[in-house]
């Protein structure tokens, strides 16, 4: 066959399309719009998902950092070169606190990293690496964002006569980046400072120290066995800590991870309901045209013919509308998700995520071909005189009935549009559906943004009593508790700790004399509260990483190399750390190192003001700290996830405007005998519009306790659990949000009525007799 | 009835209708005149595409003209503005149409109650509505919804819903144009009691010269223009035929 015929098939399915426009571009607009939350969805969470793996793999992250107090290079080479599956290291000085500037910038939490010949770990994304020199630098990506630092500018560095030129931006996910950590990092090289300033530190080492190693194995799997070896040639080298790449991650994740997980979860309902969607408006379409494939199979087309043809008039449409939506989806997306990722020092899929939009191009036009070429199917294979005889009696207004409910509906105009409506269950039933669907995301989205303020701005949402904290060396409990406004004071001591068998697995031990319930109480899953300072109460994060339960032995490692154990009794639903956390009395841990200092956890009195209490502190020289809520207390890294999940809520909101517009244009559509019968006999354009209001609202009606019950029940805790099943996230939504999103249902089903009764009161009366 | 007839309802001249544009365009009316009195009913008769629903259309204020002036019941349509002409359609004329149009979710007596409480019309229309649905013989079928109903009773509901508002013209475009030939018949024989008995003025549009013959006069529908039918035989010689 030559391209003839399908050249004449095109012809003429487009022919067909132009005069069914108004159809055609509400088809189209579903696409764009169920498409553009699935593109959103995708950017999202794939870049969020895969951002650590990507990141690490560029940056060629090692497998363990080591940090330890400085020592002499060869020293450290010596005893590293013996370790088994070693594959290559590299020794690295890390100065923190270095004064650092920029034009009008400046900081002295500046982060100086020289790096010696040998692998980095870090990922160049602008500009070229260190050569030796002694007057180059490259920056963190976060510092060249936040100063707006470009490659060949300068950059003041304290030591450093004249700065350095900046040659590079670097990335590197083993750490949080700038300003959400607390100090720029910023790399310059060993050889080329030795070669500008000779020795620096001139003790006749011969040459600088060093104060960490990254480490690369041969064989990850194997990489317990090299901890533990590490440690037995460590001796000698003091304040020695590991972690590893999964540790990295771990810590990560304290920054974003519930967001990230969150996020993901979200997109996957996303992508659910972006399904229903496209089928159901796939469907609606074709349950249109029963006529025609009446008419195209008394003419003889085979059933197959019919089905395909349905199929490739699908594809025609869906074809440009899935890519503008996908388009849409990644441009509202693709900015804040960016941010997002930059901001936890994580590189962005770039091209990467063309291949996934291009599948889900795919995905789309082939759910929407099989959406409307199976009912197309299905109704073809039925004789064509009843398909015929079927869309002849609801042409003319006679057959409609027959499925109608006799509802009590209110009297007048807008009782009519809510019987009208009642009539067509199925269509009624789909929409509903994806109005629901889509407010539950969207109450979603919602509760989750003010779980994240609450988490950020109040304690008690991770089970934290007391408001500050200070500085226990220079003053006492007794004289905090003597301040006006404070309630009780205890010490409270967190200590960061590994797994003595697994030297890779962190966590923290957190203990207060007593009871510590009075002052952190993450609810108890399972087992009892700690009774005695052999008992431990830890994080189901924990239970789960190391395989605990109520009964076994949590052995710990502390940072001065003393081991302690502790019998779990019971598992906590703690959120801090990701839930690697224990709980237990101060005793032990004294007793392995006495040198650990307790900070003072501060209760204040009910109604006390935090800020009279704050001064009284500062007064006593006791340095107060609120207590924040998650580890993310960064404001900016906040905005930026709200920006996020708005954005996220944009698209749905959309999607729920659409939703409706879509189901009262088909009313309208189908109806517009009716309508024109009612105008005939004297209804005004006041009348059109309550009759679609009447419509709406009924949808609105069913949707709106269905959509809050499926987020209630349904979504939330789904989410809350895909997200950190290690505790409980509170993730329903409160009555603000719900009067927020039914103001905004209202809203939209106020819009879509007016934009479709529009429509419809502009149509000339005529036209919608011959044709209704 | 005799004082009534001199009474003009409508008075519609030169009437211009175009549809489609530059060469496509088509002159369906081109200097149509009509005058139709109270209680006089007039059947206009035509080749189907001559037009005659279109006439209809701009007497019941569905469609404007393009030229030419319609007064009915002394409103002047093709100036008015769209709120005037909403208003006129729900006071001054009630529509027949071929296919019934009733609403399928309403029952029958909803269906004639439409115009008057649904839409917030006059206050009489709904003991008016009883009425009529008492009047026509349709108190048995009242609470029934239309696909459930013959075309004949379906008819009856229209025509019935047409008058509720109490109109000084009704307008019906082939109201036997579905019906059997019984049905028809008393379809016909209401028109004419309407025009009769209620002193309303009836413009008729069909095809048949059978149901034309209820006609107190016959206009030929043709070229545009209306033309008076000749050899139209009088009402009175036909009318008994046509009921039987
Ligand atoms: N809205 C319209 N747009 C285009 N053509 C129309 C329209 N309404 C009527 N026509 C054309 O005008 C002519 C007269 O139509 P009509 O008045 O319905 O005829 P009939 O006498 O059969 O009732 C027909 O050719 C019809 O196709
Ligand atoms: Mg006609």
């Amino acid at each position: 066959m030559s391209n003839r015929p399908g050249a004449a098939y095109l012809t003429g399915a487009l022919a067909r399309l132009r005069v069914r426009r108004g159809r055609g571009l509400l088809a189209a607009l579903g696409i764009v719009a169920a498409a553009a939350m699935l593109g959103a969805a995708v950017t999202v969470g794939y870049g969020l998902a895969t951002g650590f793996e990507r990141t690490a793999e560029r940056a060629d992250l090692p497998d363990v950092i080591a940090r330890f107090d400085e020592e002499r290079p060869a020293r450290v080479d010596e005893r590293v070169r013996a370790l088994p599956n070693l594959e290559a290291v590299s020794l690295r000085l890390e100065i923190r606190d270095v004064p650092i500037g920029a034009g009008s910038r400046y900081t002295g939490d500046g982060v100086a990293q020289v790096v010696r010949e040998g692998r980095r770990g870090y990922a160049i994304v602008e500009g070229r690496d260190l050569r030796p020199r002694g007057d180059e630098v490259v920056v963190e990506s976060g510092l060249a964002r936040e100063w707006s630092l470009e490659v060949g500018d300068r950059l003041e560095v304290g030591g450093l006569d004249g700065g350095a030129r900046v040659v590079g931006v670097a990335v590197s996910p083993d750490n949080v980046a700038y300003p959400l950590a607390a100090g720029p990092r910023f790399y310059l090289s060993n050889e080329g400072l030795l070669a500008r300033y000779g020795d620096p530190s001139g003790a006749g080492f011969g040459e600088p120290p060093v104060n960490s190693l990254l480490l690369w194995t041969r064989d990850p799997d194997r990489l317990e066995e090299t901890l533990t070896q590490a440690r037995a040639v460590s001796y000698g080298i003091t304040d020695l800590r590991f972690i590893t790449r999964s540790g990295v991650q771990v810590l990560i994740d304290q920054a974003a991870g519930i967001v990230v997980a969150l996020l993901v979860a979200f997109s996957l309902v996303a992508l659910t309901s972006a399904v229903l969607m496209l089928a159901a408006s796939a469907r609606a379409d074709v349950e249109r045209r029963l006529s025609t494939i009446g008419v195209m199979r008394a003419v003889g087309f085979s059933r197959r013919g019919v089905a395909v043809r349905h199929a490739g008039e699908a594809a025609l449409v869906a074809l440009p509308a899935a890519t503008l939506g996908l388009a849409i989806g990644w441009l509202i997306a693709a900015g804040p998700s960016a941010d997002l990722l930059g901001a936890i020092n994580q590189l962005g899929p770039g091209l990467a995520l063309l291949p996934l939009l291009g599948a889900c191009l795919a995905g789309i036009v082939a759910v929407v071909c099989a959406a409307t070429a199976w009912p197309a199917w299905r109704a073809a294979g039925r004789a064509p005189a009843e398909t015929l005889r079927g869309a002849e009696l609801r042409g003319r207004g006679s057959g409609a009935g027959r499925f109608s409910l006799r509802l009590p509906a209110p009297r007048g105009a807008f009782g009519l549009g809510v019987r009208i409506v009642a009539a067509r269950r199925v269509r009624l039933t789909a929409t509903a559906a994806v109005l629901a669907v889509a407010t539950a995301v969207v109450l979603l989205m919602l509760a989750l943004a003010a779980l994240l303020e609450r988490l950020a701005e109040d304690p008690g949402t991770l089970g934290k009593r007391y408001e500050l904290t200070a500085d226990a060396s220079s003053t006492s409990a007794r004289e905090v508790r003597a301040l006006p406004g404070v309630e009780s004071v205890s010490p409270r001591y967190a200590v960061e700790a590994t797994d003595s068998f697994r030297l890779g697995e962190n966590l923290q031990v957190i203990a207060f004399p007593g009871d510590h319930t009075r002052f952190e109480a993450p609810p108890l899953a399972e087992g009892r509260r700690l009774r005695s300072s052999a008992e431990a109460e830890i994080g189901v994060g924990l239970a789960q990483a190391l395989g605990l339960g109520v009964g076994a032995t949590l052995a710990t490692q502390l940072p001065s190399g003393e081991e302690t154990r502790f019998r779990v009794v019971g598992l906590v639903r703690a959120l801090e750390k990701d839930g690697r956390v224990a709980y237990t009395r101060p005793r032990r841990l004294l007793a392995a190192d006495p040198s650990i200092e307790p900070e003072l956890a501060v209760r204040l009195e009910a109604g006390a003001d935090r800020a009279v209490v704050e001064r009284g502190l500062a007064a006593a020289g006791a340095l107060p700290q609120v207590t924040g809520g998650a580890s993310t207390s960064n404001r900016s890294f906040l905005a930026l996830l709200a920006t996020l999940l708005r954005a996220v809520a944009l698209v749905n909101g959309l999607v729920c405007l659409y939703a409706l517009v879509q189901s009262l244009s088909l009313t309208a559509i189908e109806r517009r005998g009716t309508v024109a019968t009612l105008r005939a006999c004297g209804a005004g354009r006041a009348h059109v519009v309550l009759v679609l209001a009447g419509a709406a609202a009924v949808v609105v009606a069913l949707a709106a306790p269905f959509g809050w019950a499926l987020e209630r029940f349904a979504l939330a805790p789904a989410v809350a659990g895909l997200a950190a099943d290690y505790a409980e996230l509170p993730l329903g939504a409160g009555g603000g949000e719900l009067a927020l999103v039914g103001l905004g249902v209202v809203l939209v089903a106020g819009a879509a009525t007016a934009l479709v009764a529009r429509r419809a009161a502009r149509e000339p009366i005529v036209r919608g007799l011959r044709e209704g | 009835m005799s004082i009534l007839s001199r009474v003009t309802v409508v008075s519609a001249r030169g009437l211009v209708k175009t549809f489609g544009r530059g060469r496509a365009a088509r002159r369906v009316l081109d200097g149509a005149d009509l005058d139709v009195a109270a209680g006089e009913i007039v059947a206009v008769l035509g080749r189907s595409g001559s037009g005659k629903s279109t006439l209809l259309h701009l007497l019941g204020a569905l469609d404007r003209p393009d030229g030419g002036t319609i007064s009915v019941a002394g409103r002047r349509l093709e100036r008015a503005g769209e709120r005037a002409l909403t208003d006129f359609r729900r006071r001054h004329v009630g529509f027949v149409f071929q296919f019934f149009h009733l609403v399928p979710e309403l029952s029958g007596e909803e269906n004639v109650l439409l115009p008057g409480r649904l839409l917030g019309g006059e206050a009489g229309a709904a003991r008016r509505g009883r009425e009529l649905v008492e009047r026509l013989g349709l108190e048995e079928v009242a609470g029934a919804l239309p696909h459930t109903l013959s075309g004949g009773e379906q008819q009856r509901f229209a025509i019935a819903r047409a008058l509720v508002n109490d109109p000084e013209l009704v307008l019906a475009d082939e109201p036997t144009g579905n019906l059997d030939a019984e049905s028809g018949a008393v379809v016909l024989q209401l028109l004419r009691e309407i025009a009769a008995r209620d002193g309303r003025a009836v413009v008729l549009v069909t095809h048949d010269r059978d149901a034309a013959a209820i006609a107190d006069r016959v206009l030929w529908m043709g070229g545009g223009r209306l033309d008076p039918e000749r050899g139209s035989p009088p009402r009175a010689l036909r009318v008994g035929a046509g009921a039987a």
